[in-house]
């Protein structure tokens, strides 16, 4: 789907592609989680690196892509690297420079000391965001700063989702891109790639329960939400309709 | 081989094998043998396995003990006595244990003051020890069990749980390498559920360590089949069971019950005139007797009866409250002034069914049904302090269904045709724990490993896939070479084919997370529409239960259930709607499938009689036939009760020609008085398990067939399909489905059906928690429920994708198909369909039949709505009834 004529949503995935950058960006990949759950006792399958690596292929293979953008949270624990870390961390840039892709990250909340990879992975990082062409690509957890002079600014972080209701009444949630304006910039916020991640009903929660500080600029409720799921990416409309209809409970 | 013995042997024969010291005390001590040591003394004495059913109050410990006692009398005066374990037992009940201790510190005192007495001095020559008894529990403290380790009790008296720790304890095991009898006592409390497998599990592991064989004792109140009970105690050796002796000596006890009707005519009576009678008779009864225990089945009910008695008869503190919300020091309170006779009636739940001793209670009420015949055994057996003394107790019912319920249950147990129970069988979360356990203590060729799970009962069919898929689970094969070292808890070598420990924590994971009980915790009730609002509390129990678009009442107030995230359940207001789920359903107990049988067979007599009367000419309604009232002589009911049953069944075969019974399922087309909805009941009276898996097949087909989502609702004596409008939906269509029924793979169907449950989100928790999945306790910080349950929705939902056999899911269906629904029986119910062995009929009435009313208002079944019900229940009848006048 195209987003605008630069942007292409891809079908079916939480992934863009930005044509004038030969660049996919996705957030929130969440690397080493299941290892890390399993130092808490909880024993996840792993499942999360192999489903990320072949919807990354598969964005890769749709479009002429050399680089990939990471906006934020490639891996999942606070503190250091911890061993499942870097070894999921390790397969996936391998798997990327097998395809002779440029990795671009933009620090997330979850990504301290990821700097000591810098060096032996080739990595390009930014600290805080980054402006990169015409677009403003920063993690989320902290209002962006040069925003005026973006086309559009490029989140992650939130892990947006909407709730809908199935004909027996189960509630199910659905990834779904947020498209809106922050500041009259228009912006847009990517769902999460991590597998486990699924993320904030958007349509279910009041405003205040959001994650991230930038919604304290953006009419949330005028927001578009853009699904994706069962293989492909629907426009759900406004936020304030999926409101009413959950409200009804029949959305 | 399991064999029975029905002689007992004499007194002379039995106290033979007891020697003078032991022999001489229980002669002081009791003037007789009472019936189960007739059999044991002897038996144990010859170190027989042996499992002994018998009454409450019937010398059950002693019959176990004294010979054991006995024998380590002469050990000790042999001089061969050490300080190690000869005699472990196990209770499920952790207050039981205390009690034997007690009970067993005198006879063990008072026997070797006489030993004392007759050696002097040469007790210390020759060193003749005192025998010792201990007990070991989650209570016990840290410093008395050091001590325990470093002078081990002769008896060890201990739980499941901490049996499973002590083999784990390297130090402690060497003390139990002498064990050469052990005892499991309540044995009906734990052969039909997890807990049980656990416990079996253990008892075969510490088989394969001890020096010599040893003897097995069963415990328990009566319980069918009973040779399941044995080979789940003796367990399995290559392919068959091992030796058992069976003592059924439940029967000693006489019963003398019936079922009571306060009035006539229960659907024209008011309400008030009912309880009122009721209440009076409870009162005759609690006058007349010295102390009365009133079964209620559920607490609320529990709280109201208390409060009415009192509030009605002026009673004081000599009435009290026993149930599971109420504190332990409360309910031990209770159970004291019970013992001491200090109270004239006690209420209960099912709290006081078994287990600890309460004392003399000389008549048990029990109100509305205990849902099977075993458990009514079990209750009114608590009357009548003695095994010789008769047990006096009737059952109170106050509808219809329940009246024949009731009446069927006690003819049952008079003739001794109780319900059945089973072992889970092959429970791979239990075993999970168990792999890990033996992996801590030593290293195991697989195929050794796998022949010790094969003695277990539990586990005797075990295919060879599920335990290797389970050690390479346990192994961590599912994730990658680098990970195992987090997920492995046990090493693998694939060619030795050799499993030992893995890891410097695993060892304290097992310590602190094995068990089979879930962690539960009441789930709050919040409004959809406004998350911080909350409307109260539910059990988990409860919410299990829920559908989407279910209503239920709380504090008042109905509610939608809309979904549940964790511990939290989000509803809606439901205004006009009445109430799909009584909030008792939970705690209810399923009506048993042989009662239901039973039942189905008394509806099969009756209505033999009732349409040979009909053939003769011969009317119905007025004074009750002489055949019939033959027939109903034979069921233990009072006037009252023969009268209404009577009725009942007469204006059922005047409205539809029918009675729905054994050998004939009747579907009844129907539509309700008060809406425009469409009912297809279904008089299927095959116990509420096997209604609740038919249900939801003939839900999920009928719903195929018109393309629709179709409302279910399940009770005790059938179900009901509910439609918006009447279907398009015939005897051809219905003939068509059943016939799928029997050909298609029902558990297909079905896993796809509760795929996405709340019943399956939380067992799966409970199944990754005792296979270690998940864990209850991390390094020794408690994890909530809560997060519990958040966690194992994620593995559910990335082990779904991974692998539908994989062992902790596989376990999930299986225990959510043969032990919540029964699917064995719901199988066999399509199978006698298939072989016209079983009838079925569609029949079309204008309204719902007398034998649906109580399923139609299902719904209002409920303390709030108990008005509305009744009314509801009076104007469909009166309908009926107007109908069977204008046919004539």
């Amino acid at each position: 789907m195209e987003l605008i004529k630069d942007i292409e949503l891809l079908e079916g995935l939480p992934i863009i592609y930005i044509k004038s950058l030969k660049a996919i960006v996705c957030s929130d990949l969440h690397l080493g989680y299941e290892g890390v759950m399993a130092k808490r006792g909880v024993y996840l399958p792993k499942s999360n690196l192999k489903r990320i690596m072949k919807m990354v292929e598969e964005a890769l293979n749709k479009t002429k892509a050399t680089t990939i953008i990471v906006d934020g949270d490639i891996k999942n624990e606070f503190s250091e690297v911890d061993q499942d870390e870097f070894n999921e961390l390790y397969d996936f840039i391998q798997f990327l420079k097998g395809k002779h892709i440029t990795t671009v990250l933009i620090k997330g909340n979850h990504d301290n000391f990821v700097d000591k990879y810098k060096a032996p992975f080739n990595l390009t990082i930014y600290e805080q965001e980054a402006k990169l062409g015409k677009y403003l690509f920063f993690h989320g957890e902290e209002q962006p700063k040069e925003t005026s002079k973006a086309k559009m600014l490029i989140m992650g972080h939130e892990h947006p989702s909407i709730g809908v209701y199935n004909s027996v009444g189960t509630k199910e949630k659905i990834k779904c891109f947020l498209y809106g304006k922050y500041d009259g910039v228009p912006i847009l916020v990517l769902p999460a790639m991590n597998y486990f991640a699924s993320g904030t009903d958007i349509n279910l929660q009041p405003e205040s329960e959001l994650l991230s500080p930038v919604f304290k600029h953006v009419d949330v409720d005028g927001m578009r939400a853009i699904a994706v799921g069962y293989g492909s990416t629907i426009d759900f409309g406004k936020i304030s309709q999926l409101r009413k209809l959950a409200a009804q409970g029949t959305a | 081989m399991i064999r029975y013995i029905e002689t007992p042997f004499s007194e002379e024969e039995s106290l033979s094998v007891l020697n003078k010291f032991a022999r001489s005390w229980f002669t002081k001590n009791f003037k007789e043998l009472t019936p189960p040591q007739r059999y044991s003394f002897k038996l144990i004495g010859q170190k027989k396995s042996l499992l002994v059913t018998a009454p409450t109050g019937s010398g059950k410990t002693m019959s176990g003990f004294l010979s054991i006692i006995s024998r380590l009398f002469d050990y000790s005066i042999e001089g061969k006595l050490e300080s190690k374990v000869y005699c472990l037992y196990i209770s499920p009940l952790r207050a039981l244990n205390n009690d034997i201790q007690r009970n067993l510190t005198r006879p063990l005192e008072e026997i070797y003051a006489m030993i004392k007495k007759e050696k002097g001095t040469d007790v210390i020559k020759e060193n003749i020890k005192q025998v010792t008894i201990g007990v070991r529990t989650g209570d016990t403290t840290q410093k008395e069990r050091a001590a325990m380790l470093k002078h081990p009790p002769n008896i060890l008296v201990t739980t499941p749980e901490s049996l499973a720790i002590l083999l784990n304890s390297s130090k402690f095991v060497e003390n139990m390498k002498s064990i050469e009898y052990v005892i499991i006592d309540e044995i009906h409390e734990l052969a039909n559920n997890k807990r049980g497998v656990h416990l079996s599990l253990s008892i075969e592991r510490l088989a394969d360590i001890t020096e010599k064989k040893f003897t097995r004792i069963g415990l328990g109140a009566t319980l069918y089949p009973i040779e399941e009970a044995a080979k789940y105690l003796v367990g399995y050796d290559e392919g068959k069971p091992n030796d058992c002796t069976v003592v059924d000596a439940s029967w000693s006890k006489k019963f003398d019950v019936l079922t009571f009707s306060p009035v006539k005519d229960v659907i024209h009576s008011s309400d008030r005139r009912i309880e009122e009678l009721m209440y009076k008779e409870l009162n005759r009864i609690i006058t007349k007797s010295k102390t009365t225990l009133i079964f209620t089945n559920t607490r609320s009910g529990t709280e109201r009866v208390v409060f009415n008695l009192k509030r009605r008869f002026k009673y004081g503190e000599d009435i009290a409250a026993h149930h599971g919300s109420l504190s332990r020091e409360s309910r031990l309170e209770v159970e004291e002034m019970l013992k001491k006779g200090a109270l004239k009636c006690a209420v209960t739940s099912t709290s006081l069914e078994l287990g600890v001793d309460i004392g003399s209670v000389d008549y048990v009420v029990q109100l509305g049904s205990p849902k099977s015949v075993t458990r009514a055994i079990q209750r009114v057996g608590r009357a009548g302090h003695s095994y010789n003394e008769t047990a006096k107790g009737e059952v109170i019912a106050l509808n219809r269904d329940d009246l024949v319920e009731c009446t069927v249950m006690l003819h049952s147990a008079l003739e001794h045709r109780l319900d059945s129970f089973v072992v889970p069988q092959n429970a791979l979360d239990v075993l999970a724990q168990h792999i890990v356990g033996m992996a801590l203590v030593k290293k195991w060729d697989v195929d050794e490993a796998y022949e010790l799970i094969k003695r277990v009962y539990a586990y005797k069919d075990l295919e060879r896939g599920d335990f290797m898929s389970l050690i390479n689970y346990l192994a961590g094969n599912y994730v990658g070479l680098e990970s195992r070292r987090v997920y492995g808890k046990i090493w693998y070598d694939e060619k030795e084919k050799v499993f030992g420990k893995r890891g410097k924590y695993t060892k304290v994971i097992y310590m602190l997370n094995l068990g089979t009980i879930p962690d539960e915790v009441a789930v709050n009730v919040m409004m959809a529409s406004n998350k911080k609002k909350w409307v109260g509390n539910i059990e988990e129990e409860f919410l299990m239960k829920l559908k989407p678009g279910d209503v239920f009442a709380l504090g008042g107030h109905l509610y939608r259930f809309e979904y549940s995230r964790a511990m939290k359940c989000y509803v809606s207001e439901a205004n006009a709607a009445s109430p799909t789920i009584p909030p008792w359903f939970s705690e209810q107990l399923p009506l048993s499938y042989e009662l239901a049988n039973y039942i189905g067979e008394f509806r099969l007599g009756l209505f033999n009689l009732l349409e040979e009367e009909m053939k003769a000419g011969n009317a119905l309604k007025g004074k009750m036939p002489k055949a019939i009232e033959k027939f109903l002589d034979g069921f233990p009911m009072d006037e009252n009760a023969k009268a209404a049953i009577y009725n009942y069944f007469v204006e059922q075969i005047l409205f539809t020609k029918y009675i729905p019974n054994r050998d004939m399922l009747i579907i009844e087309g129907t539509n309700d008085i008060s809406s425009d909805k469409y009912y297809l009941i279904f008089h299927s009276l095959f116990g509420r398990r096997v209604n609740d898996t038919l249900s939801r097949a003939f839900a999920i087909k009928m719903g195929e067939a018109i393309g629709e989502d179709i409302g279910v609702m399940v009770s005790d004596n059938g179900f009901m399909l509910v439609f918006d409008e009447k279907p398009r939906i015939g005897y051809e269509r219905i003939s068509k489905i059943i016939k799928d029924l029997y050909t298609e793979p029902l558990e297909d169907m079905l896993k796809s059906n509760i795929r996405n449950t709340e019943l399956m989100k939380r067992r799966f928790r409970h199944a990754a928690a005792r296979g270690f999945m998940i864990l209850r306790n991390y390094k020794g910080w408690k994890i909530g429920v809560s997060r519990q349950q958040i966690n194992s929705q994620l593995i559910l939902k990335a082990v779904e994708e991974m692998d539908i056999n994989f062992p902790i899911l596989k376990e999930t269906y299986r225990e959510i198909l043969n032990d919540v629904m029964d699917l064995p029986r719901a199988k066999e119910v399509l199978e006698r369909i298939k072989k016209k062995d079983l009838k079925w009929d569609l029949i079309n009435t204008p309204l719902p039949s007398p034998f649906a009313h109580n399923l139609m208002t299902f719904g209002h079944a409920d303390v709030i709505m108990m008005k509305d019900r009744r009314r509801y229940l009076k104007q469909l009848h009166k309908m009926v009834m107007k109908r069977i006048d204008e046919s004539g």
